[in-house]
């Protein structure tokens, strides 16, 4: 124990005397712990913020879709030639679900501008379209005017109404309600804004868009797509039954056989919920294999900078055998230093991965959390190459001979 | 008991296909309290004895007890232990770390044996007092004079307490002045007691030793008193270049 004091002392000595070459040692390791530190954080932040906003989505609501939510290698030809749904589909549903309690249909295409005669929004609205039961299904609710009625989606009205940044940039201190505006050069009634609902995963805004009653949606964007339904189940309890029942609706509607898979997907909070945990692992893997990379590098770093060390000190290390350091002392000298310089490594990265966690939390406002098993692999990483990559030069040290070390300058 | 005892001592060194003879049967003690010289010419094995003697190297053949230990058949990390005890090692080139302070320098041996910071710093501060270092313990080698940093190195030597003092040409970079100095010191080291060996190749130092081994071709080739020892050398000397 004296000894790995005396050792540890010996090596920020080192450290002190060569600030320098210390850091610009560090670095890869620095580098590879912070990417880890700070990507770990910022998944576990996308995680805790994915769980919360997809709860968004409606009370005991579940969605179906022609495409499935897909991150990563999707087959797109397979899901291309599936069926389209349709409001057909969604009217089928509530004549023959007994488990549910109203079904909505939606679609939306992004990236529109939205005008008023004197003022224009960027390009980023996204437009959706969907049926009146839209605001049971997904729980939002209007704040001022009102949401479009049975008559006027069946009708195709050109009415719309408006989330709160189009007001913002359309309407700036005036009410809405009752003005026009116009999407691809249609014109539509403003009838309703929604209330604010922030954004979605602290990236997206989602206030950034104009409703119009799918029939107008159509007529502006064209019929020959597929809409999502959202399916609210009568209670709690019998979301389960209900997709269930919804599933065998389709899968005999669309003349499946048992043998056929479903040629459209049943998605839940919890499918999604569990998709999005699955891609996290795989960007903490990809991640992790470049935190591992560079941690390499700056292990090659260590153990260039520890046979430089090793040579320069020669002499010195002549002297501590001349005066009675074994051989095992002289190695753990060096191995000590090694384990040291990566280990601060690892901690100056940690602390550049929480600053960057804490930038996030403060200035994102994106709940960026460090999880603890993160630091604790990062500890033992670092430990670990500095040990790999220092064990060498440190065994070079030992087998010097004290008086052939003497001699050298 | 002897502090030193060598008996029929070789070492060979195989340099290519070649074997030097660096060492052809060496054999003298040393009692406690002695002050030796062992004296010689470059090349005439001093070196390699005084490795031996420092157990800095084995022998190829024979045997060697340094305070009762048989040091010739020892291993690695026996010698390590050997040194740290039972000997001081004064050197020419002084060997003194240049990043730690005279303090940091003296504690070195007493590190190596496992003594306590307290105790460490306690006991090199009394070392450096010793050499009359005293006002100097904060200083970084190149801080201090040559005939300072010397004391340092004599005063790591005394720091363990070992049975012997074995110096390498202590004086061979200093000044005339300053060597005198170094001198004296020893001279009040034997006074108070400590065995002490002294490697040179200066007849004059030798002459200051009551004894002197005078070492050529690997043999010893007188053991006497220093100055006729020496004496003899500078016979010796004049004749080969008379």
């Amino acid at each position: 124990m004296r000894a790995f004091l005396d050792n540890l002392r010996l090596a920020f000595g080192t450290f002190i005397a060569n600030p320098l070459r210390t850091l610009l040692t560090l670095l890869g390791i620095v580098i590879g712990v912070a990417t880890v530190i700070a990507m770990m954080s910022l998944i576990e932040g996308l995680r805790l913020k994915v769980n919360r906003d997809l709860s968004q989505l409606g009370a005991n609501t579940f969605q179906v879709t022609k495409w499935p939510v897909g991150f990563g290698r999707v087959n797109w030809n397979k899901y291309a030639k599936r069926p389209n749904f349709t409001l057909a589909d969604r009217d089928d549903v509530m004549k023959h679900a007994t488990l549910v309690r109203t079904v909505s249909a939606e679609d939306a295409h992004g990236g529109q501008k939205v005008s008023t005669s004197d003022r224009e929004t960027r390009p980023t609205v996204i437009i959706w379209g969907v049926t009146p039961e839209w605001t049971e299904t997904s729980g939002v609710e209007v704040q001022s005017g009102r949401f479009f009625s049975q008559a006027e989606e069946l009708e195709g009205r050109a009415v719309a109404v408006l989330g709160q940044d189009v007001v913002d940039v359309l309407f700036p201190g005036t009410d809405p309600i009752g003005q026009q505006v116009r999407v691809r050069n249609r014109p539509y009634t403003v009838i309703g804004v929604l209330q604010r609902r922030g954004s979605f995963l602290g990236i997206a805004s989602m206030d950034n868009l104009v409703m119009l009653p799918m029939h107008a949606f159509h007529a502006a964007f064209g019929q020959n797509r597929s809409v999502d339904l959202n399916v609210q189940a009568i209670d709690a309890a019998s979301v389960k039954q209900a997709q269930e029942e919804v599933t065998q609706i389709f899968r005999r509607r669309r003349g499946l056989s048992p043998f056929d898979e479903n040629n459209f997907e049943v998605h839940t909070n919890d499918s999604m919920t569990r998709m999005f945990n699955s891609l996290s692992q795989v960007i903490s893997a990809a991640s992790f294999g470049v935190c591992l990379l560079s941690l390499v590098v700056g292990g090659i770093g260590i153990l260039n900078i520890m046979l430089v060390s090793v040579t320069e000190r020669t002499r010195e290390i002549g002297i501590r055998r001349a005066l009675g350091a074994r051989r095992r002392r002289i190695l753990m000298q060096f191995a000590t230093e090694a384990v040291a310089l990566s280990l601060l490594g690892g901690v100056l990265g940690i602390a550049i991965g929480y600053f960057v966690a804490f930038l996030a939390r403060w200035v994102l406002d994106f709940p960026a959390v460090v999880p603890v098993w993160s630091v604790v692999l990062s500890v033992v990483m670092s430990s670990v190459v500095g040990l790999a990559f220092g064990i060498y030069p440190a065994a070079r040290a030992a087998r010097l001979d004290p008086v052939e070390a003497m001699r050298s300058e | 008991m002897s502090v030193i005892r060598v008996e029929g001592v070789t070492r060979d060194f195989v340099v290519g296909e070649e074997t030097v003879r660096a060492l052809r049967g060496v054999s003298f003690t040393v009692e406690k309290g002695e002050w030796v010289a062992i004296v010689g010419q470059s090349g005439s094995g001093k070196s390699t004895l005084m490795n031996v003697l420092g157990c800095l190297d084995t022998p190829t053949s024979g045997s060697y007890w340094l305070n009762g230990h048989d040091v010739a058949r020892m291993g690695d990390d026996e010698l390590a232990r050997i040194r740290n005890q039972e000997i001081g090692f004064i050197f020419q080139t002084f060997q003194l770390l240049p990043r730690e302070t005279a303090l940091a320098n003296v504690e070195l041996p007493l590190v190596y044996r496992g003594v306590g910071r307290k105790e460490r710093r306690e006991r090199a501060r009394e070392a450096l007092e010793k050499v009359g270092l005293g006002h100097r313990m904060t200083h970084r080698p190149n801080e201090l004079s040559g005939g300072q940093r010397q004391r340092v190195a004599i005063a790591r030597a005394l720091v363990a307490e070992p049975s012997l003092l074995l110096a390498d040409e202590p004086t061979g970079n200093l000044d005339s002045a300053t060597g005198e100095e170094i001198i004296r010191l020893f001279a009040d080291l034997h006074a108070a007691g400590h065995t002490l060996v002294l490697v040179t190749h200066e007849p004059k130092l030798a002459a200051r030793c009551p004894r002197a081994i005078r070492i050529s071709d690997g043999t010893i080739v007188a053991d006497g008193p220093g100055r006729e020892v020496a004496l003899g050398n500078l016979a010796e000397h004049a004749r080969a270049h008379g």
